[in-house]
């Protein structure tokens, strides 16, 4: 029977990983995503799970654990925040390369120093390029989905690549909000057990990682960029499926809030799209005509939506929430690939981005009324800078008060 | 923001109170809930649940409308303020930031009148109410494992939340004592803790 | 010139480098974590330090003139190991709001 519940993004993400019947859950405490490691182990202490439950010596042994038993043939589980994602960072591009579909559940947190346990997204950020399936929810009840569906796209054979489910540290991992967790039944429908291309079998016995030559190398990665060539046609299938078998209603890679008359936008990932919302209700009373596209996927990331999405507007502010320190914008990610996704086009948007929400710190409704000024002016003059450190520029200052 | 929004912190202490407080978070949530309110229920997350005695926050939000503000860490101007433990009321400015015509609700033996002897900023209080909860209820069991941004499988307000947040519930018009008791596992201690609550109004 | 502006609630050290406490740390006040607070009778300690040796917290030290123990209200976490390693029973554990001393009353926990 499907059940009502009052759960926090920890929650949300271990009952997903229940639902998903995952087989071996490899663990290592770190603020924020500990939460997630308590509860299954409770499922499993309880009886409720049947899993192997590993705690790991550290963040790498936890990958390595998953990756191991992904290899064997297990649906397989792990997660860290911040510093300890950092510390696996050896074993993403062997899973993902190896072709094994185990799920990290990221609960992001900011990298030190000093040490700030408050969410920012350059935790994993700088694990984007290793093959790995990423993407941000932005409550409980969408983190819960995400597990469940995650599973589903790594695993299919057209894909077969392991995934970064996230959510934002605290501001959905640590606030509790109403759910709705699926019936068992209806989620194995969904979600059959995994069929691994090479089970554990003493009379078929495979060689995991082995060793090649210089020239082999770039053989092995062009078999990572086919399946990401397949693998946007994929997530359509499941969440269109997924929103079929339990009424939700999500759009595959760009989730639009009063986008389509809309003539300025924000662009952002994460929890921080229902503060955006907000803001977008109180400026369109005053004649704002402001939207928000919230990104649901960064790996891969959606070219073909978010040019359809964002070539509406005039001009286009993305939200960070991460940092790239000398990198092209001199601020932070998304909007490097969001001004290459939308070079092509004839008619583009201004692109602009903000550096707000680092650190743990909260994106204000004042900060977001700000950016729309910043936004409406660049429609005015037709320009606009690479980026805004928000309260630390002249043209964004003092949104605290 | 101009939201009307109705906060209250509770005071609990580390490790033997961390889930009675969340409980009593949770038993004012889902009590405004039942009456209909936009609710708002989690624990402080800079606070350090895992060491003994150390004072610990967990907040509440009620509205009528759907709160805007759910991402900001803390209540900076809680209408209600509750403490577990009432030692508490020595070592920290419990009142701090509450817009005058609060209410404070204190676990404790002792009288009103004992209590606001260690309140300096007393006039910001419309009543103080007091009612022994560890005598109505015990401490229910500890757990360890919820702190981090678990949930509660088992029954909340078992312990001494449910006579307090009945106690709250004389004070405070967002939750009705009624539905408090419609959610508390002890039900009997919420209507304990209501009966027996002592009221000042100042 | 820096295109940023540093708003004065916002300035911190560069590379958040602080300076370390030496004695006690300020920033730490731990003295609310009590509920019940160690009193001595004076008469019956032996000074044998115990209390010193034992404390997690290193809140009790002996004072070389008046030959007594002092205890440190702001940082005793109100444990009581004190009280259970105490060979003379000179220590008892008192609710802590029987004093009217030993207030904090700290602005924020951390």
């Amino acid at each position: 029977m499907a059940k009502e519940v009052f759960y926090s993004g920890c929650a949300a993400a271990a009952y997903g990983a229940k639902d998903a019947r995952v087989e071996v859950i490899s663990s290592y405490p770190i603020r924020p995503y500990t939460g997630i490691m308590m509860e299954l182990s409770k499922l499993v202490a309880n009886g409720e799970l049947d899993a192997e439950f590993v705690h790991g010596e550290g963040e790498h042994a936890q990958v390595s654990i998953a990756y191991g038993a992904s290899a064997a043939g297990a649906r397989a589980y792990t997660g860290s925040s911040g510093v300890g994602v950092a510390y696996a960072m050896e074993c993403y591009s062997p899973a993902a390369g190896g072709r094994l579909p185990c799920q990290m559940a990221i609960a992001d947190r900011a990298l030190d120093p000093p040490g700030d346990f408050g969410s920012e997204h350059t935790d994993v950020m700088g694990a984007r390029d290793q093959g790995w399936i990423m993407g941000w929810a932005e409550s409980p009840q969408e983190v819960y989905d995400n597990t469940i569906m995650y599973y589903r796209i790594g695993e299919d054979h057209r894909v077969q690549l392991p995934q970064f489910c996230c959510q934002d540290g605290y501001f959905v991992s640590h606030i509790p909000g109403r759910m709705k967790l699926e019936d068992q039944k209806a989620v194995d429908e969904f979600l059959p057990p995994y069929n691994p291309p090479h089970p554990l079998d003493p009379n078929r016995p495979v060689n995991h990682g082995p060793q090649i030559f210089p020239d082999q190398g770039s053989a092995i990665n062009v078999q990572r960029a086919v399946a990401f060539d397949e693998i946007e046609s994929v997530i359509e299938e499941v969440v269109k499926d997924y929103n079929k078998q339990f009424g939700r209603k999500y759009s595959p890679f760009v989730d639009e809030y009063m986008m389509d008359d809309a003539e300025i936008a924000f662009f952002l990932q994460g929890a921080h799209a229902r503060t955006a919302r907000f803001a977008v209700n109180h400026l369109r009373k005053q004649g704002v005509k402001v939207g928000v596209a919230r990104l649901r996927f960064m790996r891969p990331f959606p070219t073909k939506a978010i040019q359809e999405s964002l070539s509406k507007v005039k001009a286009v502010g993305t939200v960070e929430t991460s940092t790239s320190y000398g990198g092209q914008s001199r601020g932070g990610n998304i909007i490097h690939e969001t001004r290459s996704a939308l070079y092509p086009l004839d008619k583009r948007p201004i692109v602009t981005s903000f550096m707000a929400g680092l650190g743990g710190e909260i994106v204000t409704l004042n900060e977001f009324y700000a950016m729309a000024k910043v936004l409406s002016d660049a429609v005015k003059t037709g320009k606009a800078n690479d980026s805004y450190w928000m309260n630390f520029e002249k043209e964004v200052l003092d949104t605290h008060k | 923001m101009s939201q009307e929004v109705y906060e209250v912190t509770i005071w609990a202490r580390g490790v033997f109170q961390d889930m009675e407080g969340r409980h009593a978070s949770l038993l004012m949530a889902n009590a405004a809930d039942l009456g209909g309110k936009f609710v708002q229920a989690w624990d402080d997350y800079a606070d350090l649940p895992d060491r003994v005695g150390v004072p610990l926050r967990k907040y509440v939000r009620l509205s009528d409308e759907e709160i805007e503000m759910r991402f900001v860490y803390v209540n900076n101007n809680p209408n209600l303020v509750v403490i577990m433990d009432d030692t508490i009321v020595k070592g920290m400015n419990i009142l701090r930031g509450m817009p005058k015509g609060g209410s404070l609700i204190v676990n404790t033996r002792r009288t009103p009148d004992e209590i606001l002897a260690f309140i300096p900023n007393k006039e910001l209080l419309a009543n103080i109410v007091c009612v022994d909860a560890s005598g109505i209820a015990a401490d229910a069991a500890i757990d360890f494992m919820g702190s981090e941004g678990g949930v509660e499988v088992a029954s909340v307000g078992a312990g001494i939340s449910a006579p307090l947040v009945g106690a709250a519930s004389k004070v405070c018009d967002m939750f009705d004592v009624k539905n408090v008791v419609k959610v508390a596992a002890n039900k009997d201690g919420v209507q304990k803790g209501f009966d027996s609550a002592q009221v000042k109004a100042l | 010139m820096s295109r940023f502006i540093i708003p004065k609630h916002l300035e911190v050290p560069l590379g958040a480098v602080l300076p370390a406490p030496v004695k006690e740390q300020p920033g730490m006040i731990t003295g609310n974590w009590r509920t019940e607070r160690p009193v001595i009778d004076h008469e019956a300690c032996t000074t044998c330090l115990n209390c010193f040796i034992y404390c997690p917290d290193a809140c009790w030290h002996l004072d070389e003139k008046t030959e007594q123990m002092v205890w440190n209200a702001d940082y005793c976490k109100g444990c009581l190991i004190c009280i259970n390693e105490c060979p003379a029973n000179c220590l008892e554990p008192v609710n802590e709001l029987e004093f009217p001393d030993g207030v904090v009353r700290l602005e924020k926990p951390f």
